[in-house]
């Protein structure tokens, strides 16, 4: 951990109201402020103790405090080294090393994923077995999605129209897997606003979840695989759709900076959300009424990784008959955060009940977001607040969920507002 | 076992495990608030979530003898909330619901570990604010606004926490649970609590007056080449009799650090900007920003703008608010100061302090209120250089007795805190710290809670000055110090 | 030395007393007329020596407030100390000496285009005096009462300690503030002897708009509380039980003709709008009875309704008038009230309005009513305690105020 990443923070505490585990527990050492502190103490020769290492772990990632610092304390980089220096220097548990042994051998790769997609949808069912065992399979089994009809796509989709752009799209591995409508979708939106969407076969993880997790080779094994296939497609920029992998990607040049070469060429792939890039391009396709009320959730990978609050809004504000609801607390992340709901389950369940609760506070139809991970943790609290209610009675805990390129996918064809989203709790 | 250790497995008794830090690694992330130049590790650091479980920690903390120091949210800047090493850090941030919302009576009652930003988030939508607004008005508690009698930029025409409080339900250094209304006859003890650094008790409850949100605001950023245009800026608006509801002013290198920050946007080349913000019913709001704009051109404005949306009037607000913090961009280290000066000593005041920097080498950036004369320097230095922090503390210093010679005050808003108690007997007399004390030992006759701040030298109660002989009890256990 | 003896030589005019200097009833033996806070200090230093009970009064416009005291022998006639000390008009601070009168300290600053935003309770008030009853009139609503108004004191203590909080400049929070401390304190804590205040500008033009109703609707007021106009000031007069409420609002501003429509319009068509205040605008109700009904505003219709009840079931005459808006009445009563129904009525009220939170003191009775000044008290055992430490031998106004301190 950098000593002077670590004295540019002045101790003001105007993370401390943006941080989660601060809003849920109040307690300094569970704050940005209390872990910039922790940190210091490593670097003054205080080991890695459990504690230590179970304050660094409670830390969603979800760099909301970096938006609120006046300061400009990088705590995104520091969170990262310490990260790096908890799984360096600390020895977990062998329960704990278990469960995250098999997160990172399973999530980022999409064969694997796939083949846990019937397993996962039957381990619904063990729930309560589950939980007693370890409370993270307990809240993998529960976050876990419907199964989804798999979507191919095609290596190239040309532009409706005159083309305006040339872009790639990274498909993600949760997205790819679980909710492969919302690539699709990704695609029908750029072809019709006229883009060629070119789609590399070979593409893999992005390296989202081992950077964020603090298993850094890991992450430069994936983030160079990332950058080749995309160098492949001869692409002018790379468009994601999911907010985790775009900050990651967007942060490539730093992951590589220790290796020249390697760093400038992540510095010459343009990385843009899907709603950035399409509000850079300016809408040209038709935007049919969508008659549909919807509460927009901020992923923290989005709106404070990526800074990118207000482009997804202007998307959605623009379509026609679309009433757009603000959520309360619209800064404070869902409790999903990467791998967290499996690391940190109570936690991420605190945090996502909070959160559900305010969404469905909105009254809107709809709870559209960019990133998969919040989608499934907000979807699983809503259908546990619906169950702790004994009701599914309609405006009561149900919510649809969908994403932002759904959404605007059905307003360029003309869709009906009742073929979006899936009923949270439908158990479809 | 020591005292505090006796004291520590009795905790148990009131709180649950979740709710004791003795670790010591947790421990240390209490060791200061705002002001990190002043650090010490607690002792032990509890989180309570009912003035009944405070009241019983502080009774422990009466039988054993031992001090406690209450904790909000840890922004201070006077050191205030400085733990002490062998005693115990009551945190109330754990007490943060609002109790209750009275429009009818404009007033809401919360727990003091409720932000101050939250009250007003709470009644924006029924057309009410909580009006005292300090700059870290979104993580700052209620408890510590009552502890520091806070102001904020709109205390121009506001007034401070002490007018906007009317009820507090506090527990005493014995451990008694008490009630100060506005409305009880009797001594206003509510006052005499307020501001009172937490040396009185602890709150835990407090009614606040809620205030009707202005029918418009109007914000006016006015750029100045120096700061002796935006100063006659000041002196004109106040001589037409206008009070704003507030007026902020910034130099250069404050503009510089706020911009570096938050990208704020102010125009280019400015020496000084003022924010003036006119609020009230549109016809007067209209009449008095007709003069504002009229005076500041006539001071030498080379550029005015007025916000024409919420959106604005916060980008304007953003750089003046993010100032404190957004120094940490553009110098290492730096003490923040908070002096204030009758408003029509501004001019000769901030020539001293130019003076100061001169003297000293260090560089000062200036933001402050303007509308009241506090000033806020931020004295910057490099740590790593031996010997700037001094240098920085010695014209810090020098700013405040430049402060008291020109009839002002060593602090306008952030406290004495253990931070300034040094400098309050050039303030004030010893008589007159000695009668303070009378208050002090009222309420907390044995010095237990949060001993060491506001007063220069601890005096103990029942001791008749220039008496003093031998070492006192409290002194020889380390519970008090004496110079 | 005797006390005469020390008196004589403590360097400030010390006169024998006379029967007109009885405070509520109570001779003393000697008045002194200090020029300086140091005189009363060097009286002060000489009352310790001699343990002699002491009581400041100034104007003697409220000097008969509270219960008589137990023991008077000396009073402290701040007359003397009448001299503006300063007025900062550019920083809209003025420093004075307790002795000065509201009326001349309302002449020296408004030549300045300045005002002090309390209002007088009655003529010839004494700055000192209405800071010790804690003076508050119709400007309350909007700016507080004389403690909000306070920003530096000078004291000087049981024992002759000049003590001094606060300062001159508006924004100060540095020790403890003595001044809220010693605002409302009946001269029970010591001697104030200077005062120092912030100020407001002169408002550039004023409009009382006055309605007169049968029974004023709590939303009418609230809406008039809760407007964005900005009112001054709200009040409310009534003569007598059976009589209609005057209602009356002072609007302050460049734009006050303006505002005064709006507001005109909320309160209905029989509103007048005036550029003068009412008659009874600022003046007190009562002279020799008078009591103090403060409570939430929302509760003020109630109230009225109540003192309305007690006044019929009685056969008093109570005359209420006061700030609706800040929900602060006074109920003056005539001084040929008979006693004990004066003291039914002071219980029956304090009673029925406790229960939404009321509280009713009394400021001034006769001693024939012999009824408790104060009712329940919160936060007496602290109170003792401030008091034993600013006074342990109780020589201060000894017994004017709650819980017989």
């Amino acid at each position: 951990m950098d000593p002077e990443l670590i004295k540019d923070c002045v101790h003001c505490g105007f993370c401390l109201p943006t941080c989660p585990t601060y809003v849920l527990w109040g307690e300094e050492m569970d704050s940005p402020r209390g872990r910039i502190q922790l940190m210091d103490q490593h670097v003054q020769g205080v080991p890695v103790t459990d504690v230590m290492a179970g304050h660094l772990d409670a830390c969603l990632g979800c760099m909301a405090c970096v938006t609120a610092c006046p300061s400009g304390v990088q705590y995104d980089r520091l969170i990262e080294q310490a990260r790096a220096v908890v799984e360096e220097e600390h020895v977990r548990t062998p329960q704990e090393r278990a469960i995250r042994g098999m997160v990172f051998a399973l999530f980022p790769y999409r064969r694997r994923l796939r083949a846990m997609r019937l397993p996962m949808a039957l381990s619904r069912r063990m729930r309560p077995f589950l939980d007693r065992v370890n409370p993270s399979l307990g809240a993998m089994a529960e976050l876990a999605p419907p199964p989804a009809t798999p979507v191919r796509l095609p290596p190239l989709v040309r532009a409706r129209g005159p083309r305006r752009a040339t872009v790639g799209l990274l498909t993600g591995c949760v997205q790819g897997e679980f909710f492969p409508q919302v690539n699709a979708a990704t695609v029908r939106v750029l072809a019709l606003e006229g883009c060629d969407v070119v789609i590399p076969p070979r593409q893999g993880c992005c390296g989202a979840l081992s950077l964020h997790s603090g298993r850094d080779a890991e992450a430069r094994k994936f983030a160079k695989r990332t950058i080749a296939a995309f160098e492949r497609a001869r692409v002018g920029t790379v468009v994601v759709n999911a907010a985790g992998c775009g900050s990651s990607m967007k942060d490539y040049a730093e992951v590589l900076k220790d290796e020249p070469g390697w760093a400038k060429r992540a510095a010459a792939l343009r990385v843009r959300d899907l709603s950035e890039f399409l509000v850079e391009l300016g809408p040209a396709a038709e935007r049919h009424p969508l008659p549909v009320s919807v509460a927009y959730h901020d992923a923290c990978h989005l709106a404070h990784a990526q800074g990118v609050r207000s482009q997804p809004r202007e998307l959605l504000a623009a379509i026609p008959g679309l009433d757009l609801r603000e959520i309360a607390e619209s800064a404070i992340c869902c409790g999903s955060a990467g791998t967290y709901n499996l690391f940190q389950p109570e936690a991420a369940r605190e945090l996502g009940d909070r959160k559900a609760e305010r969404v469905l506070a909105t009254g809107a139809e709809l709870l559209v977001s960019a990133n998969p991970g919040c989608t499934m943790q907000i979807a699983a609290a809503a259908r546990r607040m619906q169950i702790a209610a004994g009701s599914r009675r309609a405006g009561k805990g149900e919510i649809r969920v969908a994403h932002t390129a759904e959404v605007l996918d059905a307003s360029l064809r003309g869709r009906p507002p009742g073929s979006l989203g899936q009923v949270a709790g439908s158990g479809r | 076992m020591s005292t505090l250790q006796r004291l520590t497995e009795r905790l148990s008794e009131i709180l649950d495990q979740d709710s004791v830090i003795t670790d010591p690694v947790r421990l240390r992330t209490y060791d200061c608030d705002g002001l990190t130049y002043h650090r010490a590790t607690p002792g032990v650091v509890v989180l309570p979530d009912s003035a009944e479980q405070i009241a019983a920690v502080v009774r422990l903390c009466d039988e054993y003898g031992v001090p406690f120091v209450a904790r909000g949210s840890g922004t201070g800047l006077s050191g205030g909330a400085l733990p002490r090493t062998d005693g115990v850090l009551i945190v109330t941030s754990r007490m943060r619901r609002i109790l209750e919302i009275d429009i009818p009576n404009r007033r809401a009652v919360v727990e003091p570990g409720v932000t101050n930003l939250a009250i007003t988030e709470a009644v924006r939508d029924q057309g009410y604010y909580y009006a005292p607004d300090p700059s870290s008005q979104q993580i700052c508690s209620i408890g510590g606004n009552v502890a520091e009698n806070s102001g904020g930029a709109h205390c121009l025409k506001y007034g401070f926490t002490v007018n906007h409080v009317l009820e507090i339900e506090l527990v005493t250094p014995d451990g008694e649970i008490v009630c100060l209304s506005e409305h009880d006859p009797g001594y206003d003890l509510l006052g005499a609590f307020i501001g009172s650094e937490g040396t009185l008790g602890i709150a835990t409850k407090v009614t606040v007056r809620l205030s009707r949100t202005p029918e418009t605001v109007t914000t006016v950023l006015a750029a100045f080449d120096d700061i002796e245009g935006g100063g006659r800026a000041v002196s004109a608006i106040i001589g037409a009799g206008i009070v704003p509801a507030a007026i902020e002013m910034m130099d250069a290198l404050a503009i510089e650090a706020a911009e570096a920050a938050v990208s704020c946007g102010y125009p280019e080349g400015a020496g000084a900007v003022l924010v003036v913000e006119l609020d009230g019913p549109h016809a007067e709001v209209d009449h008095q920003f007709a003069e504002v704009d009229r005076i500041c051109r006539e001071a030498g404005a080379f550029e005015i703008r007025v916000a024409a949306s919420a959106e604005e009037r916060a980008a304007i607000w953003r750089g003046r608010k993010s100032a404190f913090a957004a120094v940490g961009r553009i110098s290492p280290a730096y003490i923040v100061q908070d002096g204030v000066v009758p408003r029509t000593s501004l001019p000769e005041v901030l020539a001293g302090i130019d003076r100061l920097q001169e003297e000293f080498g260090i560089r000062v950036a200036n933001v402050f209120h303007a509308g009241d004369g506090n000033l806020h320097p931020l004295v910057l230095f490099d740590d790593a250089v031996p010997g700037q922090g001094e240098q920085a503390e010695a014209v810090s210093g020098r700013i405040l007795d430049l402060c008291i010679e020109h009839g002002g005050s060593i602090t306008g808003e952030h406290g004495v805190g253990v931070d300034k108690s040094r400098y309050m007997s050039r303030m004030f007399s010893e008589e007159d710290l000695d009668t303070m004390q009378l208050v002090r030992c009222a309420f907390d006759p044995k010095g237990l809670s949060n001993p060491g701040k506001v007063f220069p030298t601890p005096r103990l109660c029942g001791e008749v000055p220039g008496v003093r002989k031998g070492v006192h009890p409290l002194v020889e256990s380390g519970l008090a110090e004496q110079f | 030395m005797s006390a005469d003896e020390d008196l004589a030589g403590c360097g400030t005019t010390v006169r024998p007393a006379t029967d007109a200097d009885a405070v509520a009833g109570v001779p003393p033996r000697w008045v002194a007329l200090p020029e300086s806070t140091q005189d009363v200090a060097a009286v002060m230093r000489v009352a310790a020596a001699h343990g002699l009970a002491v009581v400041a009064a100034g104007a003697g416009t409220m000097l008969h407030w509270g219960p008589p005291p137990e023991r008077c022998d000396l009073v402290i006639d701040t007359c003397c100390l009448n001299e503006v000390l300063e007025h900062a008009s550019g920083d809209l601070v003025a420093r004075v000496q307790a002795g000065v009168t509201a009326e001349s300290l309302t002449q020296v600053l408004a030549a300045r285009g300045q005002r002090l935003s309390v209002d007088a309770p009655a003529e010839g008030a004494t700055v000192g005096g209405m800071l010790a009853a804690g003076s508050a009139g119709p400007l309350r609503f909007r700016y507080g009462t004389s403690r909000d108004m306070l920003i530096g004191v000078t004291v000087v203590l049981a024992d002759g300690t000049v003590a001094k909080s606060g300062g001159k400049v508006v924004k100060n929070v540095a020790g403890y503030d003595l001044g809220k401390l010693f605002t409302g304190s009946y001269g029970t804590l010591g001697i104030i002897t200077e005062a120092a205040f912030r100020l407001h500008p002169l408002p550039a033009d004023s409009r009382w708009i006055t309605a007169v109703v049968a029974e004023p609707g709590q939303s009418l007021l609230e809406s008039l509380a809760a407007s964005p106009l900005e009112p001054a000031a709200i009040e409310i007069d009534r003569p007598g039980p059976r009589e209609p409420v005057t209602v009356s609002v002072l609007v302050e501003g460049v734009a006050a003709a303006e505002r005064a429509k709006a507001v005109q319009d909320l309160m209905g068509m029989d509103a007048a709008v005036a550029e003068k205040p009412p008659a009874w605008w600022a003046r007190l109700p009562g002279e020799e009875i008078l009591l103090s009904a403060r409570g939430l505003p929302a509760a003020v219709t109630g109230t009225l309704r109540v003192i309305a009840a007690q006044a019929e079931r009685l056969g008093l005459a109570p005359h209420v008038r006061g700030s609706a808006g800040a929900g602060d009445l006074l109920v003056g009563l005539p001084p040929e009230s008979d006693p004990a129904q004066v003291a039914a009525f002071v219980t029956a009220v304090r009673e029925e309005t406790a229960a939404t939170g009321g509280r009713l003191v009394a400021l001034a009775l006769p001693e024939a009513v012999g009824v408790d000044f104060w009712g329940p008290v919160g936060a007496l055992g602290l109170m003792r305690r401030v008091k034993e430490r600013f006074d342990p031998e109780r020589r201060m106004a000894p017994g004017r105020f709650v819980g017989g301190l």
